[in-house]
Formats: structure tokens, sequence, C-alpha cells
């Protein structure tokens, strides 16, 4: 397990367009959110809280989602057109020990994500989590959740070319009525994008980081049963084989 | 001891039959190499003998394990290796992590040096993947499927795309596998590759087993007739040859008078003919003596299916929309 966590890592970390990809992308966004929204003032429009204070934890949140179910997606629909994955399943390693090597690698991801951007959010003011307590299951649940949605996308494309469209294609519209880019006050909207998977996580994440938040059970529930459904759907439809019958 | 047996080995894909009802065995410790044209199901045989593919009908067993139970298939990745066509390695591993890394996943793998070093890839220990040229990646490949020590070893097409110093190299590793007691059950188009490798071969073309025995009996070719060849002596004709007329068909070409006769006993037919030679003072150039070659005893058990294309076309059609539709 841990021999395969460790070349799971080595693999990434030498590679340096995966690494510069996956950890500048949140910084840059963080640091140009704060450049265009900054201001301390607490605004009605931020449910009472700064513009950064709002959207360092949003952020955070978007780059365990890019980081589990978006690379994750991608690495293993690559993985299986270039046949590594049918070659790996010709090894006696369990399945299951390889992908909990890829979630261990994703969490790492996530939370070097999570305090790049909790950095750059502190220069522009933001005060560290209050419920550090609350962010760290908060996280590990919601990149665990994320990763199985990766691996069930991973297991309905057809094609590695085809994989990054279908990943967009879910992830663009759930980011934008999740209120990850800009705070959500249509109710009806609010309380469909509430059963989808990205809004309860940026809920979960904004309540670690307040000082009246804490864990929020019911989010943290939805996105736990994305979680149970996106590893449903890979158990059942996961392909290691490029050419299936 | 059988390392693999097949026994009646049918497959559909969709409606349509693509094995149908093959049986072979290999033995333990030999080369096997499965030949046909493309199409004939190789791939398919092989996928099924590897636990990719289901089969439909008939027996399979592979090291006493049968590839097709779930409840086998760890016990049988622990002692089967295999070679894909295609190369598929991290690129920024190195060599020595890249075999370690799958030396991890067996019980009782090779020493990681050793097998660099088996492959010719000992100097390229620290060299990341992909700085490697291609004919070494395709070593690394070979690397990795022998690195769990396996009992039996897969190899599809393992030279191709390879010069020839790096096929005889190759050639050499396989032989020094077999000799330390791995089974190795290859495919190939190179019937040197078969003459120089293989201990036994099966010949499958249309889904059928159309042949099995060995490079030296394939297609009855041991039986056959010998061919002497020579150019035929200034100022001769070849109603002057001493070759029995009813034991040769001679033909004369043009350009350099080139002399072919088939004939059934060339031991005494040389001697007849040398001494006929001798005893003129003639030199008989480019003399030659030669059974039908394994190329065309391979041709010729596979020409009638190739020449049928009424067969072929429907099959290949068939596969290709199974694919595209799942």
């Amino acid at each position: 397990m841990l021999h395969q966590i460790r070349y799971e890592q080595l693999s990434f970390w030498r590679n340096p367009q995966a690494v510069l990809f996956t950890f500048l992308l949140p910084v840059l966004f963080v640091t140009i959110f704060g450049a265009v929204f900054g201001g301390d003032e607490k605004q009605d429009f931020y449910f009472g809280l700064s513009s950064m204070e709002y959207y360092t934890p949003t952020i955070a949140a978007i780059s365990v989602l890019g980081a589990c179910y978006g690379q994750l997606a991608i690495v293993l629909s690559t993985r299986r057109q270039t046949g590594m994955l049918k070659r790996l399943r010709a090894t006696p390693l369990p399945a299951w020990v390889y992908f909990v090597g890829l979630l261990a690698h994703c969490v790492l991801v996530s939370v070097v994500d999570v305090l790049l951007v909790l950095g750059v959010g502190s220069l522009y003011g933001v005060a560290p989590p209050a419920h550090w307590a609350a962010l760290v299951p908060t996280l590990v649940l919601g990149a665990a959740s994320f990763c199985a949605l990766g691996a069930g996308v991973a297991s309905l494309v057809k094609s590695a070319e085809s994989a990054p469209a279908l990943v967009q294609f879910i992830q663009f519209p759930l980011v934008f009525v999740s209120g990850t880019f800009f705070p959500v006050h249509a109710d009806v909207l609010n309380t469909i994008a509430g059963l989808l998977p990205v809004k309860p996580f940026n809920e979960a994440m904004l309540a670690a980081f307040a000082d009246s938040g804490g864990f929020l059970w019911k989010e943290l529930g939805i996105l736990a049963a994305w979680g149970v459904l996106g590893t449903l759907l890979a158990v059942s439809r996961f392909r290691w084989d490029p050419k299936p019958e | 001891m059988t390392a693999v047996a097949v026994d009646g080995l049918r497959k559909n894909y969709g409606s349509h039959e693509v094995l149908h009802g093959i049986d072979f065995t290999v033995a333990q410790g030999e080369i096997f190499a499965l030949l046909g044209p493309n199409g004939a199901g190789k791939t398919t045989a092989l996928e099924i003998l590897e636990g990719f593919r289901h089969r439909d009908g008939g027996r399979v067993e592979v090291l006493g394990l049968d590839p097709g139970s779930a409840s086998d298939a760890r016990e049988l990745r622990e002692q089967v290796g295999l070679v894909l066509q295609d190369i598929a390695v991290e690129p920024y591993l190195t060599v020595r992590e890249t075999l370690a890394r799958n030396a991890g996943y067996y019980r009782v793998p090779r020493d990681v040096d050793a097998v660099a070093e088996l492959v010719g890839l000992h100097d390229k220990r620290t060299a990341k993947v992909k700085d490697l040229s291609g004919g070494q990646k395709r070593r690394l490949d070979l690397a990795l499927g022998v690195v769990g020590n396996p009992r039996l070893l897969f190899l599809d097409e393992p030279t191709t795309g390879f010069d020839p110093s790096a096929r005889h190299t190759a050639w050499q590793v396989v032989r020094d596998l077999r000799d330390s007691g791995t089974t190795i059950v290859l495919t190939t188009h190179y019937m040197d590759e078969v003459q120089a490798l293989a201990d036994s071969v099966a010949v499958l073309a249309d889904g059928r087993l159309v042949e099995s025995g060995t490079p030296a009996t394939l297609g009855g070719r041991d039986g056959a007739r010998a061919r002497i060849s020579f150019v035929l002596p200034p100022g001769t004709t070849t109603a002057e040859l001493p070759l029995p007329v009813r034991e040769a068909t001679a033909h004369a070409s043009a350009a350099d008078r080139l002399v072919t006769a088939e004939v059934s006993e060339p031991t005494a037919a040389l001697h007849t003919l040398t001494a006929w030679a001798v005893h003129r003072g003639a030199e008989l150039g480019r003399l030659t003596v030669e059974r039908p070659s394994l190329e065309e005893a391979y041709l010729d058990l596979t020409r009638s299916f190739e020449e049928e294309p009424s067969q072929r076309a429907p099959r290949t059609r068939g596969r290709r929309k199974i694919r595209s539709r799942s």
C-alpha cells in the first residue's frame, strides 16, 4: 500500500506540467479574486462576510474539486487509453490498493492546494480557519467523494479525448450554480444546487472557516451520498481495457 | 507437464463467432508460437488466456488455473507475465523505479538490477523512461513482463519494429528465459523468428486451428521434396542434365539460366549431379539444396483463407461494430 502511494507520488511530482497546473491555478484564482474583489468590509452580498472571507474557502473548495474530480477522471481515462491500466490489471496488485493509492495522492494534493489558497488568502487579511477540527474531515470527505465521482466519470467515457470535455460539461455549470465564483441569492437555485455535490462542499468549507460555523452534518451527508454514488458507478462500470468487447 | 491447455475454445463478438472451437496445448518450458494472418483470432485467443476476455465455450487451463474464474485471477497474475504490443510506462520514473514499482506487486519478484541486466538496460537504470529510445522502451516492457518471475510469459509480437541486431539480442533473452524454466507463448508475423525461437507452433486462420506441430514439420515440409538449384553451366542444355527426367522439373530462366530441380532423394541426386559437373570440369554456380521454407509452408496453410474475402469481410466489420458500440 505505502509502496503504491510512494510511486504514485513520484510519478506526479516528477511531472513538471502536472505540478505546475495543479498548484498554480488555485493560487492564480485566489490572487485574482483578491485583486478584483478585495476589501475588508462585511457585506450582505457575501452573507455578512468580507469578499475574501467568502472566496478563500470557495476557491479552496474548487481546488479540491479540480485535484480530485477533474484530475482523476482525466488521469484514469488517459492511463486506460495508453494501456497502462490493462497492464496493471495483469499484475497481482489488487484494484482497491491501486485506487486507495490514487485517493491518497489526491487527498495530499488537495491539502497542499488548500494550504496554498489559505496562504494567499491570509495576505488579503483573511483569518485562518476557525474550526480546523471541522476543516480536516470536511476536506478529506470532499476529496474522497470527488475522487469517487472522478472515477465514476472515467467509467463513463470511452476515450481519453472525450474525458476533459465531459469533466468540464459537468463541472462548469455546477461551479456556477453552487456559488463558487459569486454568491447565489436565488432560493430555488440554492435548493437544487444544495442537493448536487459542489454547493454542500462549499458550504461545509465556509462553515469550517467562520466563527459561527463548525460541522454541517446535512451537507456532509449529501456529499458522502454523492461519493457513494460515484463509487457504485465506478465499481459497476469501470474498465481497464482500452478496447472493450 | 502442460502449461496451457485449450480445448474447444469458442468466442463470439455479438452474433459473430471469431473463434470456432480451437484446441492446442503448450508444454511446460517450451517456446510456443501462435501464428496466423491479421484478424485470425490470435489476439482474442491470447486475451482469453490472459484473463482479459471471457470465453463463450470450451475449456481453458493456464498453469492449472482457469483464467475465466475470478477466484483464480489473482494467483494467475502472480505467475503469468505479459508483454503487449503498445508501450505503456510512466514517463517520469527512472528505469529502476519503474521496475522496482512493479516488482513490489509480486510475492517473489526477480532482482530489479538483474532484470535490467537481462534486457541490456543496466547502464540506463537511472535514466528517465521518457528519455529512452523506442527500442529501449520495448526492452523495459519486456523487463516488466519478467520482473515478477513468471512461470509463463506471453509475448505479443515481441520484436516488431526492432533492428536486426536488437532482434537477435531479444531472441537470446527469450531463449535464456526458456532455459531458466519459463514457458513462453508468443505471437509473431516473422517466420525467421519462429524458426529461431519456437519449439512448437500452431497456425490460426479465420478462427480455426489449421495446423500445429514444430517449425520443422509445419505444413508437412519435412516430407516435401527438396529443391536443388544452380546456374546451368555455359554450353549445356537442360536435356544434358543427369537428373532423372521424371524426378526433375527444371526451369531455365532466360536471364541467368538458373535451374531448379525438385527431387525426392536429394543425396543421390546431388551425387549424380556433382559427379557429372566435375567430370565435365564445369562449376555449378550458386548451388543450393533446400526444403520449402517455413514462410512458404505457412503461406500455403493460410492461403485459402486469404483468398476468400467473403469470409473475411464480415468478421472485420462485425468486430469494429462491437468495439464502437461499447
